[in-house]
């Protein structure tokens, strides 16, 4: 029986770290300490734009067209297959494009924090760091919570271009149900300037959290190669309910009171 | 100076096509030693089927419900409540959730969690040159390793579909009564709706989906090379291929099922 609560377990037992954590990597990016190392900042910058923009983008795009086929079937059957636009304005901006972007980020951004902070603190380089009186969670991870934060609202607003291209090319260009103009004016009815904001702040929000876990479990991990690949590992099941919890509060926050649609009174 | 600026270009698209062949020609190698006795591959099966029971239920619980209640419970009833409609909202779940959430959540949680355990123990095992040893004493990885985690992903993804449909459920049952509304009408509609045809393409889907985890991440563990950073790299591609598989197969089996089964699509 004790395999079965094994994670539930680890999660409580670790979440008081991870929290202490987060917030002195927090407390070192608002206190701009950060900004003596702002060259590794930016190194992690490029790191970021030039490894994972198009990994994230292609995900991306690939649910924008799921989005894009399932709306176009959705409505075709409700008889209003000019409405297509409504289904993939929601379900783009508000739900799907943060999720594709939060899997991916976990995936791709957060296990390769932990696999390379993971790899230096196997072969004792942070300790190295430590002995040349650098400050190791300052170098190593508040530079990359800067890093993500200066690159990634960019590149998630590229990402819903992304995810409504690939709508439009479904509805559109496949289906072929309802005309280029007809589906524009209905995908652009449906959503505003604050939309996107707070789909950027979900999308944000997750970014944060993944990075931070990342950090964590790469900072702290130990045994050997093993240990690497195991932190790695475990770094992905935390993100991935982080993500899901996010996106939950998020549209329960941002929409859950206010459906924000150009409806009735 | 031209051929030096092609390699560049074509070596990374080289790489990725040669591995999609080798994961390929693993597939292969795979079904045959399934089916080709002897089976020895039993206990190692019941083995990663418990331990892939056991790391998922929960996460799979929660990203479920969390899933279900945000993306259509709260924005479909929502819109749906703008037309007074909510009692609709049963129906539209048989396309939420069956048909798109309970099967793609199910497969980033199974490769979230079971896939990335199995690469980070594979990948250490080929770094100790445990898989070396293993070969050296007449024993097959394929048909001892893979094969087992192959079949028992497959199987526990295909579960776990029901199980994530179930919880769905209950999200867009939280998201009725937060409205405020009864839930007799969001289950009349649900099951008016539902068709058996959704049913199989989901758990046919799920099935694939664990198929394609369970390839890539022994893929990518038994190809580990390069000490500790190798085995971390490993575990983070193999992630990154098995979302991109999953959901490029997710667009292609779905766009085929709704277009070869047009009952499904009609609104009851």
């Amino acid at each position: 029986m004790a395999g079965w609560f094994a994670l539930p377990r680890e999660w409580i037992s670790s979440f008081g770290e991870i929290a202490k954590f987060s917030g002195k990597i927090l407390g070192q990016v608002y206190s701009l300490r950060v900004l003596h190392f702002f060259g590794e900042t930016l190194r992690q910058c490029g790191v970021l734009i030039l490894g994972s923009t198009l990994v994230i983008w292609g995900l991306v795009f690939i649910v924008g067209l799921q989005c894009g086929i399932e709306g176009a079937y959705f409505t075709r059957a409700q008889g209003a297959p000019a409405y297509a636009g409504v289904f993939a304005a929601w379900c783009d901006l508000r739900e799907i494009v943060p999720y594709g972007f939060g899997y991916m980020m976990s995936a791709k951004v957060g296990t390769g924090i932990v696999a390379e902070l993971g790899s230096m603190r196997i072969s004792d380089e942070i300790d190295a760091l430590e002995v040349m009186g650098i400050d190791s969670v300052l170098f190593l991870c508040a530079t990359r919570l800067l890093a993500s934060w200066l690159v990634l609202p960019f590149m998630y607003m590229a990402a819903v271009g992304a995810g409504f291209f690939a709508s439009y090319l479904a509805v559109v260009q496949q289906i072929g149900e309802v005309s280029s103009g007809g589906f524009s004016l209905i995908f652009w009815m449906f959503q505003n300037p604050p939309d996107l904001l707070y789909s950027v702040i979900k999308g944000m929000v997750m970014a944060t959290a993944i990075v931070l876990v990342g950090c964590y479990y790469g900072y702290h991990a130990g045994g050997g190669p093993v240990g690497v690949g195991t932190a790695t590992a475990k770094s992905m099941v935390m993100n991935i309910v982080l993500v899901h919890l996010i996106g939950m509060l998020g549209t329960q926050v941002f929409w859950g009171a206010n459906p924000r649609a150009p409806i009735g009174g | 100076m031209v051929s030096t600026v092609a390699d560049r270009a074509f070596a990374p698209a080289r790489s990725l096509l040669e591995e999609v062949g080798d994961m390929m020609i693993l597939t292969g190698k795979t079904m045959v030693s399934a089916l080709r006795p002897p089976y020895p591959y039993g206990s190692e099966f019941v083995g990663q089927f418990l331990f892939a029971l056991r790391l998922c239920w929960l996460p799979l619980l929660i990203s479920t419900v969390a899933v279900s209640y945000g993306a259509p419970g709260l924005q479909a009833a929502n819109f749906l409540i703008l037309f007074g409609a909510l009692d609709r909202l049963g129906g539209f779940f048989v396309l939420a959730i069956i048909r798109e959430f309970a099967p793609f959540v199910c497969a980033i949680i199974v490769a979230g969690v079971a896939g990335t355990a199995i690469t980070a123990d594979l990948g250490a095992r080929k770094i100790r040159e445990e898989l070396d040893a293993l070969q050296v004493l007449g024993v097959d990885p394929v048909k001892n390793l893979v094969v087992p985690r192959f079949l028992a992903l497959m199987l526990v993804t295909g579960l776990f579909d029901i199980f994530a449909i179930i919880f769905g459920i209950t999200g867009g049952l939280i998201a009725t009564l937060v409205n405020g509304a009864p839930l007799g009408p969001f289950w009349a509609t649900f099951f008016t709706n539902a068709s058996t045809t959704d049913l199989w393409g989901s758990l046919l889907k799920c099935t694939m989906f664990g198929a394609i985890t369970a390839i890539v991440c022994c893929y990518k563990g038994m190809t580990a090379s390069g000490g500790a950073e190798g085995v971390g790299k490993a575990v983070n591609q193999a992630v990154v291929i098995t979302f991109l598989g999953v959901f490029a197969f997710n667009y292609v089996f779905t766009q085929t099922l709704l277009a070869t089964h047009p009952e499904i699509t009609v609104i009851r």
